[in-house]
């Protein structure tokens, strides 16, 4: 009976209750950021924004996604669906798989998604031929003329470039405020606000994501050289850094838009070519410090190639603040986004976005239409705030004087 | 060059009591390369400078030199331990990491088996590496706080191609059995661990390469009292069955003395009293080692010997003094200047007091050289004998 | 003997509320300090001498730390009940505090003079004329040289003994009838720290003040203290003189401690070491703290019948202990007249009483500096007199 073994706490022994903290360093930050019902309002709202851009054309679109007309059945909607369209829905699908495959380690996961990616964009846009030329009225004609036996239409039934021609109502001029058709109102074209405002959701998505990873990319690149070499090449990429961050990105912009053709990926590159001074600063920093670290010391004098002292041992530690001003980064360039559409510049003019809807809220004749300022501008709001507030979780989660490690 | 003969015949006669009759074949065919000549050193390294430029302005010019390391020349034989004592700023860590060629060199040599050090580059550098190791100071900064403990032991395995797969993972599970660690700790995270497990951590990561040399870097400075034994014990151990050489850099005189077989005291940069272990704590040479010693509390409520507080701080590396660079703060030097002649003498200011101290020891630069005693006991003062 | 104790610790209790529940870094401690007495509170990393000390002065962050009983009395004032204006008037006039790490507690944007003059103008009645005054003479005191010009410099100007200096000299510039001492020479070097225990010896004799010295260096206590505590795990394990410390330690971790101290001039072979590590207040192991690691203990399980024994299993190894040691955590008790311990296994623990550890107690040899004139004469008999 004496010899009931018991646990001696304390010892070189990590209790079993303590299980729970052997996460990943960069699971646990997760977890303590998402700990916040801030952090999940934002991310919610990102979700759904992301949602939006996904599944566009079957949310918000003129076609009916099933129609049986004169005893045929059709489905229009993925007749006209274009080779991006076909892209993000299989990422999305391949991506739910992913997820659900908890056994696979996250990084082959994340390979498998990549590889996937990689090869249905070059497959579907060889593939993919949507008709050139199509009437968005030509469905609504049809149900006028009571030829369709049977439809099913999106939830919100008209594309965003669809200026309801055939509806033109001279009495009462556009834009229509909202009602009962058009929930979110219409916009100085006849275009429907809410079917805009989905199909806006890709650039929301697509320029943040974009113009950030570019900056991140360069910005890892060249503070990580400036950091780990110092000396000479630490100087001529501190004067590059000066140069291109005395670089105004707006009027750039301006500039760029004045000369060329507005082209969305344009504006993208160099939203992400002017930003990623603040993101070089950062990795600079932290290469500095971690290169005097006696675990950087200690991989050296082990023999490891250089390319693993930089990115096995130095990276890693360094993502800190690059995570945190990614989140950031990607706010500003919504934001961006937006100022440029609202002065009419940037975007091609019948490109679907949140600030060409702000830019048409002033009307010609000098009339404010509250709709047209209120729905994309809320969107522009919570989109940026919930950024924000997971940047702000990101930092709080990472800094080790409110999370010890 | 007196002294480096002088070396070579204490070391000569030394007994290898440690090393008889415990090589076993396991050893043996540990050991890289075949056993050195006797007279051959395993690290040899012969003045040795490190200075960092001081510079200053918008186009950097160098001001200045700090002379952290200034002309330092030692032997480390293979499996024993030399030590190196100071106090922070006496440039002995620059030492360690020189010699490892983690930080530039100015001038000087390190030979590893005869080999000269500095001549390799590139892979064969890389290669060259797994043999010198080093273990840290600090438990915290010593490990990769992104990596799991299986990693950060296994990766080195991994490059040097020792190992992979199933078999780096045993390799990583003995190494870590061996140092005192449950093998199950491979896949955990650097913070979950106390200091003393950490630096158990370090231990196995420099094992890892089977080196035959390793800097130990103030290895038990930042453990608790009773974890530093243990420690301690657990390096002497391993020296044991891998004969593996140290070079025990530390600031604790008693841990010093109780690990290393010789004992290179340093001040300002340059090595001022060598002797191996016994012989330096039983009859010191230099004042500032007899300073250091006489310096350090003894864990006894009633102690005999006499305390010497020296006046004044280190001076700065940046600056150092003239001639002998203990001159200012050196007890001896004012004893002997007392009452001595004007043209053997000179007045200086030490801690914002006039003192007057032997010109000879502001003048000139005393070199290591035999003092009285065993052979092989060098000193760098002008007055003692 | 029947002096009144300057500051006496009755039973205090101390508790930190973590997101892994309750810790207790400090349990039952009672101390009592005589004035003129140097107390040494000795322990490894962890055992909450620290937070003793910080909580003497209310300096523990609240929250998470709070003083959950016990008493603190300061002349006849009970500290942790004083409202926060009295208690400030105590910080720094009556008792002064300092601290490991010279760099940080002095302020890097502020001159010397500046720091020294603001603290001396909080606790006295004087202009700021008579102030700098007073700044330049504990200056001076703490053997500064030249110390109207230092008034003038920033702390980074300084080296780190220096900076000791001032952060001594700051404390003592309003005569504290006690000065708490956190490891204050562990961040110096071997040749600063003598320098700084002399000075502070020799300003302790010069004004009588007390001081609790708090440090986990056996040869610091060794040669300062006059009484020492031992804490363990939160608790105070062994009280004596300083003499009885190192001559006669009674409880099993004290005597681990001593023995695993390299000395200098000692004989080679391995050191002996305790086993095991300190253990975690979050997750302290049942009945006497110490017993997973007690030489003692297993000792005396080798012997005794093997129902009174319980098996422990550790990565390391596998081993019998006393089943007392695993359940009943001893009390302090005077085991022998003046000395305190807590473990069932010193002798005639079973036997003695509980009692609050008082000692007013002086040491007789103090290791006293070679006086500097002597100074050269000695090193010239050490370094050449051996020849003869």
């Amino acid at each position: 009976m004496s010899s009931a073994s018991i646990n001696a706490a304390g010892m070189n022994s990590v209790e079993p209750a303590r299980v729970e903290k052997r996460r990943s360093w960069l699971a646990s930050v997760v977890h303590h950021a998402l700990g916040r019902w801030g952090t999940r309002l934002g991310i919610g709202w990102i979700a759904l924004v992301a949602f939006c851009a996904t599944f566009a054309p079957f949310l918000a679109n003129s076609f009916p996604l099933l129609v049986r007309v004169d005893g045929r059945w059709s489905s229009p909607a993925v007749i006209h669906l274009t080779a991006v369209d076909f892209t993000l829905v299989i990422a999305a699908a391949s991506l739910l798989v992913l997820i659900r495959l908890k056994k696979l380690p996250w990084a082959i996961r994340a390979w498998w998604f990549a590889g996937i990616l990689g090869m249905t964009l070059p497959l579907t846009l060889f593939a993919v031929k949507p008709p050139l030329v199509s009437g968005y009225e030509e469905y609504r004609d049809l149900k006028h003329e009571g030829r369709v036996q049977w439809m099913l239409s999106a939830p919100v039934p008209y594309s965003p470039n669809d200026h309801l021609t055939d509806q033109f109502d001279f009495t009462h001029p556009q834009p229509w405020a909202p009602s009962r058709s058009h929930w979110f109102g219409t916009e100085q074209n006849g275009e429907d606000v809410l079917s805009v405002m989905i199909h806006a959701c890709r650039i929301a998505m697509s320029i943040g994501f974009i113009s950030t990873g570019i900056a991140v990319f360069i910005g890892i690149i060249v503070g990580g050289l400036m950091g780990y070499f110092a000396g000479i090449v630490d100087l001529l990429g501190m004067r590059l850094v000066e140069v291109f961050g005395a670089i105004p990105t707006i009027y750039l912009l301006l500039a760029f838009c004045a000369a060329f053709e507005r082209n969305i990926y344009m504006v993208m590159a160099i939203i992400g070519l002017t930003g990623w001074t603040g993101d070089a600063r950062f990795v600079r920093a932290e290469f500095l410090r971690l290169r005097g670290q006696d675990f950087v010391h200690a991989a050296i004098a082990a023999g490891l190639p250089l390319r693993s002292v930089l990115f096995r041992h130095l990276l890693p530690n360094a993502l800190a603040p690059i995570l945190v001003s990614a989140s950031f980064g990607v706010a500003a360039a919504i934001l961006s986004e937006s100022v440029l559409s609202f002065l009419g510049l940037g975007l091609p003019v019948d490109a679907a976005s949140w600030g060409r809807l702000l830019n048409q809220s002033v009307g010609q004749g000098g009339g404010f239409h509250l709709w047209l300022a209120m729905y994309p501008g809320l969107a522009i709001f919570l989109t940026v705030f919930s950024y924000n507030l997971i940047g702000e979780a990101l930092r709080d989660a990472l800094d080790p004087r409110l999370n010890p490690q | 060059m007196s002294f480096f003969v002088g070396v070579k015949k204490a070391w000569a006669r030394r007994p290898c009591h440690l090393l008889d009759g415990v090589v076993t074949v396991t050893e043996m065919m540990q050991t890289t390369s075949a056993p050195l000549p006797v007279e051959t050193p395993l690290v040899r390294v012969r003045e040795l400078r490190t200075w960092f430029p001081i510079k200053r302005g918008i186009l950097s010019q160098t001001v200045g030199q700090v002379k952290a390391v200034d002309g330092v020349s030692f032997d480390v034989r293979e499996g024993k331990t030399l030590g190196l004592v100071g106090e922070s700023g006496c440039g002995k860590t620059t030492v360690g990491r020189t010699i490892l060629r983690l930080i530039p060199r100015t001038t000087g040599t390190v030979e590893y088996r005869g080999k000269d050090f500095f001549a390799y580059q590139g892979e064969s550098l890389r290669k060259l590496r797994r043999h010198m190791q080093i273990i840290f100071q600090d438990p915290v900064s010593s490990l990769n706080p992104r990596m799991t403990v299986g990693n950060i032991i296994g990766e080195p395995i991994q490059v040097h191609g020792i190992a992979k797969g199933g078999e780096r993972d045993e390799l990583v599970a003995s190494l870590l059995q061996r140092v005192g660690l449950d093998p199950s700790f491979a896949a955990r995270y650097p913070h979950e661990f106390s200091g003393g497990q950490r630096q158990r951590i370090g231990i196995a990561r420099a094992l890892s390469l089977s080196p035959d040399f390793i800097v130990c870097d103030e290895p038990v400075s930042a453990l608790d009292v009773s974890i530093q034994s243990q420690i301690l014990n657990l390096l002497d151990d391993l020296q044991q069955e891998r004969k593996i050489a140290y070079l025990f850099i530390a600031h604790n005189l008693a841990v010093v003395e109780h690990f290393s077989d010789e004992v290179a005291v340093m001040y300002l940069g340059r090595i001022v009293e060598k002797a191996s272990s016994k012989e330096l704590y039983s009859n010191p040479k230099h004042p500032y080692t007899l300073s250091l010693l006489s310096a350090v509390p003894e864990p006894n409520p009633r102690p005999k010997k006499t305390r010497i507080v020296l006046k004044g701080e280190v001076p700065s590396p940046s600056n150092p003094p003239t001639g002998c660079a203990f001159h200012p703060r050196c007890p001896l030097t004012r004893e002997m200047a007392r009452g001595g002649d004007e043209r053997d003498t000179v007045q200086i200011t030490s801690g914002g007091e006039p003192v007057r101290v032997l010109r000879k020891c502001v003048d000139e630069f005393p070199a290591l050289e035999q003092k009285q005693g065993e052979a092989g006991h060098v000193a760098a003062c002008w007055v003692t004998t | 003997m029947t002096q009144k104790p300057l500051l006496q610790i009755r039973d205090l209790n101390v508790a930190f509320d973590t997101p892994r529940g309750q810790i207790r870094p400090v349990r039952d401690v009672s101390l009592d300090i005589f004035p003129g007495q140097i107390v040494a509170l000795v322990g490894e990393s962890g055992c909450g001498k620290s937070v003793t000390s910080l909580s003497i002065l209310r300096l523990i962050p609240s929250p998470p730390g709070k003083v959950l009983s016990g008493k603190i009395m300061l002349d006849s004032r009970d500290l942790p009940a004083l409202p926060e204006k009295e208690m400030r008037k105590v910080r720094g006039k009556e008792i002064a505090m300092i601290f490991q790490e010279p760099m940080t507690s002095l302020n890097p944007v502020y001159t010397i003079g500046d720091q020294i003059v603001e603290a001396v103008m909080l606790h006295q009645h004087v202009s700021t004329k008579q102030a700098y005054g007073i700044a330049e003479e504990s200056l001076r005191e703490v053997g500064i040289a030249d110390p109207r010009r230092r008034l003038q410099e920033y702390p980074h100007q300084m080296s780190g003994g220096m900076r000791q200096r001032v952060v001594i000299a700051m404390a003592l510039s309003c005569k504290p009838k006690l000065l708490i001492a956190d490891e204050p020479t562990t961040a110096l070097d071997v040749t600063i720290q003598a320098q700084i225990l002399e000075l502070l010896r020799k300003l302790q004799r010069e004004t009588g003040m007390a001081i609790l010295l708090i440090t986990h260096d056996l040869g610091v206590v060794a040669e300062n203290a006059d009484v020492v505590a031992v804490m363990y795990a939160s608790r105070v394990v062994e009280v004596a003189t300083v003499e009885e410390i190192f001559d006669h330690p009674l409880h099993p971790y004290t005597q681990g401690l001593l023995r695993s101290v390299p000395r200098l001039g000692a004989a080679e072979g391995r050191l002996e070491s305790i086993s095991g590590a300190v253990p975690n207040p979050a997750r302290f192991p049942s009945g006497c703290k110490f017993h997973p690691r007690c030489s003692l203990s297993r000792q005396a399980a080798a012997s005794a019948p093997a129902e009174q024994t319980v098996e422990i299993k550790t990565v390391e190894e596998t081993f019998r202990v006393l089943k007392i040691c695993t359940t009943v955590e001893p009390d302090l008790r005077e085991v022998q007249p003046g000395h305190w311990g807590a473990c069932h296994l010193i002798e005639n623990y079973e036997g003695s009483k509980v009692s609050l550890p008082v000692l007013n107690h002086r040491r007789e040899v103090t290791a006293n500096a070679v006086a500097a004139e002597r100074e050269g004469a000695v090193v010239v008999e050490v370094l050449q007199g051996k020849e003869g």
